[in-house]
């Protein structure tokens, strides 16, 4: 009888340990309190009007209270985890200065669409009045999208569309892949000024990350018929198969391939450590997304550059854009985030 | 003096029995109360819905497993079974199939499959963690194999009406997840079939003693268990509106915790319906209510995990206490 009384406890002590995590989230908020209600009175007084302006910002269901969700599309993958950290600050920093009154935490997609919908349905829940979501997948997240948008909650979309992105999102905050396509191809012409043949690398077919990077890559190459394409194996941003596809390559056109284009550079370091490898240092491989370990292989000058995605710069862009929203301001709809090329010279501004 | 002991020893056993029976619950309710106080817009009507919504899916996928746990096995395939259906329903609702036959077409293969999975259990005595590991692979495999790795969109509305429609006002996921717990219920507490269950789960040796079919009992349990996911994996395709075969990656670790908070002892022949609801909605509740209380997600597995070990700590107890 005692080991059972002892071992409800116990569960009992478990299920509240879960009480005590979202307590020391609340303990934060009273010591933010003070703070806010100093900063409140003063700005109210010298502006007797501000108040209607305030609500009709960011307090979208008009409670008074500003709340943000925000749905991580993952919280494990190297590109989003510094994402989602940078998110983590910039709005804790905002619910200590009292500019919102709470937000979610960083809620888990497990890029999986269901749990996605769920934390939306979650959000809906919790009152939130602005929700910024990494979508996980293009149409299977879209749900997610439509149900908050359907409660009113203004949705910003970060780093990739959903379906109905362009009608029902409130605003979208990435970037433009055909611009990361058309780096990508410049990149090589600077570099490989005699032309030859090259390989292109794809992502998952069908993505419109990988759609939009050829088209990007197209746009430039078409115009420069010194350089010929020789292949797109289907490499599925997949490190190991771009490797294997560029050692493909050298058995198969010796010193006339000069260029291997990749759809991220999970592929183009990969495929130019097997150049390197096979003695054709002089290969020209390049990617996007500015990964650490591509990133160290410039430093290292293993690999030329890397175009990076400035996902923090995305999804910063949503915070800014909830600022101004508290403030009263008007948000643009589809800012560009632009793409940034990666070199030896600045390669140390983004290795961690 | 005698007497006043007899007495106490059955109040003894009167509070063991209702707290090896509703423990669980006390856990659940204690949970509710602690956030609901933490966050108001928890304990709402709608915030309710809503959970009970959301864990229609793992509820369905709970009952196949709390069934294969029963008699001594696991079912691991069940995941890989919500990608099949969700490819199979796509296909066919995109080749301009009506929509109750893509999805009885759905269950239909992921009944086949159970039945594979029951055959090779039952029939060549083969461990039932292998069988089902091998086959999830197969199962995923073909998944592909039908939709091409690709994600199949449904455009057809009458469909995702499944998941986004009401029924009396009570939205159609959380009908579907009554009716099939009512016909569980039945099926485990009120038929031969269950009691059979038990029986094989229990002793073995003795359920053949007493002349119950071991070989059809397993093979049931297993087709069951594909049926139920064929249905969850209807209400998560319509929910997402999207077919593809990288879903319900990992599933079965939810359905398993739900089902042994449950009660659903590994040791087999030990499991009740009531307990697995409850064990269905405390995993909702531990997702849901450390979202609402904004409980970081780096630290929401951890909870998590420990919940599920404190769990089956004291029902490792209470089942000692028993025999």
């Amino acid at each position: 009888m005692r080991k059972k009384v002892l071992s409800l406890a116990l569960v009992t002590v478990m299920a509240l340990s879960l009480a005590a995590c979202g307590a020391k989230e609340e303990a934060a908020a009273p010591a933010a309190e003070p703070a806010k209600e100093a900063a409140a009175p003063a700005a109210e007084a010298p502006a007797a009007e501000a108040p209607a302006a305030e609500a009709s910002g960011a307090d979208v269901n008009g409670d008074g209270k500003v709340v943000i969700g925000y749905i991580s599309k993952n919280i494990v993958d190297p590109f989003h985890a510094p994402i989602n950290e940078a998110a983590q600050q910039a709005l804790d920093k905002m619910k200590a200065d009292g500019v919102i009154d709470d937000w979610t935490g960083i809620l888990d997609g497990e890029t999986d669409p269901n749990k996605q919908i769920d934390r939306a349905n979650d959000c809906i829940a919790k009152g939130c009045d602005i929700v910024i979501m990494l979508p996980a997948e293009s149409e299977a997240s879209d749900p997610a999208l439509l149900a908050m948008n359907d409660e009113g909650i203004k949705v910003l979309e970060v780093n990739s569309k959903t379906a109905s992105c362009d009608t029902k999102a409130f605003a979208f905050f990435g970037s433009d892949d055909v611009q990361a396509g058309e780096m990508l191809a410049n990149w090589v012409l600077e570099n490989c000024k005699n032309g030859g043949k090259y390989i292109h690398c794809t992502g998952i077919l069908g993505n419109s990350a990988q759609i939009d990077r050829g088209q990007g890559i197209e746009n430039i190459m078409k115009d420069h018929p010194e350089f010929e394409k020789v292949g797109e194996p289907d490499t599925q941003w997949k490190g190991d198969l771009a490797a294997n596809a560029a050692t493909d390559g050298i058995a198969q056109y010796g010193d006339e391939l000069v260029a291997i284009i990749c759809d991220n550079d999970d592929m183009s370091s990969a495929a130019q450590r097997a150049c390197n490898d096979a003695g054709r240092k002089d290969i020209v491989c390049v990617g996007v997304d500015g990964n650490q370990n591509p990133l160290q292989m410039v430093k290292d000058g293993e690999l030329g550059a890397t175009v990076l995605q400035d996902g923090i710069g995305q999804v910063m862009g949503a915070i800014e854009a909830i600022q101004t929203m508290v403030n009263g301001g008007e948000v643009k709809s589809n800012p560009q985030i632009p793409f940034v090329l990666v070199t030896k010279d600045n390669v140390d501004q983004y290795l961690k | 003096m005698s007497q006043s002991k007899v007495g106490s020893i059955s109040r003894q056993d009167m509070i063991n029995d209702l707290l090896g029976k509703y423990g669980i619950g006390v856990v659940m309710l204690i949970m509710m109360a602690v956030i609901s106080i933490m966050e108001p817009a928890f304990l709402t009507g709608r915030n309710i819905i809503n959970v009970a919504t959301q864990i229609s899916i793992n509820g369905l996928l709970t009952y196949g497993l709390c069934l294969s746990i029963t008699t001594g096995g696991i079912d691991l395939s069940v995941g890989a079974q919500l990608a099949l259906t969700s490819c199979m329903i796509g296909v066919c609702l995109r080749d301009g199939m009506p929509v109750a036959l893509a999805c009885l077409a759905g269950i239909g293969i992921a009944t086949l499959f159970g039945f594979i999975n029951g055959i090779l259990i039952a029939k060549f005595n083969m461990f039932p963690f292998v069988v089902t590991l091998s086959t999830q692979l197969v199962i995923r495999g073909l998944s592909q194999v039908i939709s091409n790795g690709q994600a199949i969109p449904i455009t057809s509305d009458a469909f995702k009406e499944i998941y986004s429609g009401k029924f009396l006002g009570i939205p159609i996921p959380i009908v579907i997840f009554v009716l099939i717990t009512i016909i569980m219920y039945l099926m485990l507490h009120w038929t031969r079939f269950g009691r059979y269950i038990f029986a094989v789960g229990g002793n073995v040796n003795a359920a053949i003693a007493s002349g119950i079919s071991r070989f059809w009992v397993l093979v049931g349990v297993y087709t069951i268990s594909g049926i139920l996911s064929g249905i969850a994996s209807i209400i998560f395709t319509a929910k997402t509106g999207s077919a593809q075969s990288n879903i319900g990656i990992g599933y079965e670790t939810d359905a398993v915790a739900a089902s042994v908070l449950g009660g659903t002892s590994f040791a087999g022949g030990i499991a009740t319906i009531p307990g697995d609801i409850l064990g269905i909605f405390i995993i909702g509740f531990i997702y849901n209510g450390m979202n609402m209380l904004g409980v970081s997600s780096y630290y929401q597995s951890v909870v998590k995990g420990c919940i599920i070990i404190g769990a089956v700590l004291m029902d490792m107890v209470m089942i000692r206490r028993k025999r």
